[in-house]
């Protein structure tokens, strides 16, 4: 399941993987995922110039294929 | 596991592991480590022979490889496209795991842009564990055959701008894509490449220069 792949990869990140936490919103054709990190580790999910950010939505949309709904990750701050 | 071997050639270094560790050639991966010839050292060959330890048949010899094929395995496992991850080879600085999956279709994406993904969160990923080595994640070969494409498809305009004496502006590539495009068409003097936008994905035009010494 999509939470789960996003919170996989964000634990493996960061730094304080206990503060890695991903609600899901899910709507009819769309789920939002909100990932929430440590302060300190926000940098270290989006990447330079949101390289890291962008990779994970790529996984996350490839993963998406399966079910034909819409994900959307938001990185919270 | 390994140890070293030496020969005047390949075969013969090869030889001497399998008389010496009374294994079948089959039974073990070889790594050439170096090629000398001098005029001194006729052509002397050092090779690596991995044995045992090998046992998860992914090709893993230490914890590093180990917990960088396990990770890819549980990434693409969550994508919902289970498969499994295999030493590739091993090079200075490098090291290439190619995912055998019945899912390589969507794991490599259009135009590689999944498989780009998962190389670039490998890579964090392997940063963090604390290896220099850059992580090259393939499947069914794709590194190669896009590479053959490029090279093919820059040729290609290279002769259509010959012929328009236009430019041609191509695909967005990355990095490692656009310079293969740049080296390929720097032979060709009368051809000019530059790269044209923003960001990671930049197009190269190819422009018709016309015969300049």
């Amino acid at each position: 399941m999509e939470k789960d792949l996003v919170e996989y990869i964000a634990k493996s990140l960061v730094d304080d993987p206990a503060g890695v936490e991903v609600n899901m919103i899910e709507g009819e054709k769309s789920t939002i995922l909100e990932l929430k990190v440590a302060p300190d580790d926000i940098g270290k999910v989006i990447g330079k110039h949101g390289r890291i950010a962008k990779a994970v939505r790529t996984i996350l949309s490839a993963s998406a294929t399966k079910t034909g709904k819409r994900i959307v990750l938001e990185i919270l701050d | 596991m390994f140890k070293e071997f030496e020969g005047k050639t390949e075969k013969e270094a090869i030889d001497k592991a399998v008389e010496e560790l009374g294994i079948d050639r089959e039974e073990f991966d070889v790594e050439i480590v170096n090629k000398q010839s001098g005029i001194f050292r006729k052509g002397n060959v050092k090779i690596k022979v991995y044995i045992g330890e090998s046992e998860d048949d992914n090709g893993a010899v230490d914890d590093f490889e180990k917990k960088i094929v396990e990770y890819l395995e549980t990434l693409i496992e969550k994508m919902g496209f289970p498969g499994k991850g295999k030493i590739a080879f091993r090079e200075e600085n490098k090291i290439g795991i190619e995912i055998e999956s019945e899912n390589t279709g969507i794991l490599i994406g259009r135009k590689g842009k999944n498989l780009d993904a998962i190389q670039l969160i490998m890579n964090v990923y392997a940063g963090r564990l604390g290896s220099d080595s850059r992580v090259i994640i393939d499947a069914e070969n794709y590194r190669e055959r896009r590479e053959e494409n490029l090279v093919r498809m820059a040729r290609k305009s290279a002769e259509q701008v010959r012929r328009t004496q236009g430019s041609r502006l191509l695909e967005p590539m990355n990095p490692f894509e656009r310079r293969l495009v740049h080296t390929t068409l720097n032979e060709l003097t009368d051809i000019d490449t530059i790269s044209e936008g923003d960001g990671l994905y930049k197009q190269i035009r190819v422009l018709y220069r016309g015969d300049v010494r």
